[in-house]
């Protein structure tokens, strides 16, 4: 074969393929036949959210002005704050005993809602409920515990066993259940199903299936969710304080009622280092369990 | 063991039949696995054969047929009877399901939860010594002793089937039901398995049916071949008259259901 007639069959193959794509037209831009109706949602949706927003700024009595004239009045509260009130016997050992106590109350309301969160989150999981019955049961008495703030239990229980950290303390357990037992429902809906399965074939009961198949597999995750709780709930257990759950919010309360600012300061100052402590501890923990 | 027992097989299935959907998935189903037999189901996907091992597991309820294990009906039976006697068949799984965080050996004895009673129902720091040396020993039967105490997340994937393999025998099942056993493996550690599942049929005595979607592995280790087709059986018999013809016919159910 000659150089011409190689090169000659390489122009018509080249050639037969433009043919083929050229003969091949492109398809036209289809027409979005939706176009116009999702238009309309949209701006529906902007107007409906703009005029939200301007209902609820009339409602707050939402007004910058009324802040930049007040300045004066929030700088001499801050003044008065400083320098904070370091003395040790009247303000510092007091709070990081109240603090203390804060901590005790985060910590009780967590672990001891344990039991009751685990029954609840088994049974309001799909995957491992025993019947449909119980499943919607337990979807409501978690909503319920959730939907109730902590701070209102905190006041239904100071009726029943008095001002105290005790109050809090069961105010945390009701709250956290409903919270821990939601979240802990759906890790164990997400969780691999083999396990269980596999064991359901070597005819282990639904307990066992749950106890060696499920809950080995989501015990990070629960032990994660448990110290976010945690670290939640002591910040909780602060604002029951002002309630009358005792701890360290009772305190910071009280300063600032009898107007001792620089009291006020100094205790808020052990709350930000317990709070900075605990999430860092909790943070440092659950990277931990990650790995 | 008397005789009539040897004489039985361990699996026996009668006209099993299944829909999805008004889709039939199987349809008329007959088959029987003795003991000391490695039986492989082939077949296209879609086809039926994992429905088939899910129907005598228990993981799928047929809507008719008969399903006999060691001369037990199972449709005689309820609840925890049902579940005991299901266990005489025990199941590997293609993605293994194992607890990865566990060791070897607690996965192990978590096959015999059908017998465990008390406290050991909640955690496994209450398995009696008896059944971890139970389990030791089904571990010993395929080859992993030496990784008791690793954590089944540590090991390879073939390491992981071989400990499921002995879940299963610490189930004391007679019939082994293994779901793609291999399709999630390396050649090699394909070819262990399917080793290991030819010794327990053929050594121990044991039951095996397996699906499988390599027939060349087929050929090599089984000693009878089931073949489905639309959820009907195809081919029923030794593996050695298992024709290419046969498998192109088998695997390419588009081309004659049209």
């Amino acid at each position: 074969m000659s150089l011409h007639t190689r090169t000659r069959i390489k122009e018509q193959a080249v050639e037969s393929t433009s043919q083929m794509i050229a003969g091949k037209t492109a398809p036209a831009l289809p027409r979005d036949p939706h176009k116009a109706a999702r238009r309309t949602l949209w701006i529906t949706a902007v107007a409906v959210i703009a005029v939200l927003h301007l209902l609820a700024i009339a409602g707050t009595d939402f007004d910058p002005a009324l802040l930049v004239d007040g300045w004066r009045g929030m700088a001499r509260f801050i003044s008065d704050a400083f320098p904070p009130d370091l003395s040790w016997d009247k303000v510092i050992l007091p709070g990081l005993e109240a603090t203390l106590v804060t901590l005790w109350i985060g910590l009780l309301g967590t672990t001891f809602s344990i039991p009751t969160a685990l029954v609840l989150a088994v049974l309001a999981c799909r995957t491992t409920t025993p019947h449909p019955l119980a499943y919607q049961a337990a979807r409501s008495i978690l909503s319920f515990f959730r939907a109730v703030p902590d701070i209102v239990f905190a006041l239904i229980f100071v009726t029943a066993v008095g001002l105290g950290p005790f109050a809090g303390v069961l105010a945390l357990i009701c709250h956290n259940t409903g919270v821990m037992g939601k979240l802990w429902a759906e890790s164990l809906e997400e969780t691999d199903q083999g396990p269980q399965e596999a064991l359901s074939t070597t005819g282990a009961s639904r307990v066992q299936q749950l106890t060696h198949g499920a809950l080995p597999l989501v015990i990070p995750q629960f032990v994660g969710l448990l110290l976010y709780r945690f670290d939640v709930n002591v910040r909780s257990s602060l604002v029951l304080g002002l309630v009358g759950a005792g701890g360290i919010g009772l305190l910071i309360n009280q300063a600032i009622k009898s107007f001792q600012f620089d009291t006020m300061l100094t205790h808020i100052i052990i709350v930000l280092i317990l709070i900075i402590v605990v999430d860092q501890a909790s943070g440092f923990i659950r990277r931990k369990l990650a790995v | 063991m008397d005789t009539t027992q040897l004489a039985r097989p361990a699996l026996s299935v009668k006209s099993l039949a299944k829909s999805f959907n008004q889709r039939r998935v199987l349809d008329d189903v007959d088959f029987t696995v003795n003991r000391g037999e490695l039986v492989v189901f082939l077949g296209a996907n879609g086809s039926g054969k994992s429905t088939t091992l899910k129907c005598v597991a228990g993981l799928a309820t047929p809507d008719s047929g008969s399903i006999e294990l060691d001369g037990i009906h199972l449709a005689d039976l309820h609840g925890r009877d049902l579940a005991r006697a299901r266990s005489r068949a025990a199941m590997v799984f293609q993605k293994i399901h194992l607890v990865p965080r566990r060791t070897a050996l607690y996965n192990v004895c978590a096959g015999a939860l059908a017998r465990v009673t008390g406290l050991a129902s909640f955690s496994p720091a209450f398995f009696s010594r008896e059944l971890r040396e139970e389990a030791m020993a089904c571990l010993d039967r395929v080859g992993m002793a030496d990784r008791a105490l690793d954590k089944v997340g540590r090991l390879s994937g073939g390491q992981q089937q071989r400990v499921a393999v002995a879940r299963a025998l610490c189930q004391r099942a007679s019939v082994l039901l293994a779901d793609e056993p291999v399709s999630a493996l390396d050649p090699h550690a394909a070819e262990n398995i399917m080793e290991l599942l030819a010794t327990l049929a053929h050594d121990e005595n044991l039951a095996v049916a397996t699906v499988l979607h390599q027939p060349e592995l087929a050929q090599r280790y089984a000693d009878r071949a089931i073949g489905l087709l639309h959820g009907r059986i195809a081919f029923n018999g030794p593996v050695q008259n298992l024709g290419d013809d046969f498998l192109d016919v088998l695997y390419s159910p588009e081309r004659i259901a049209a």
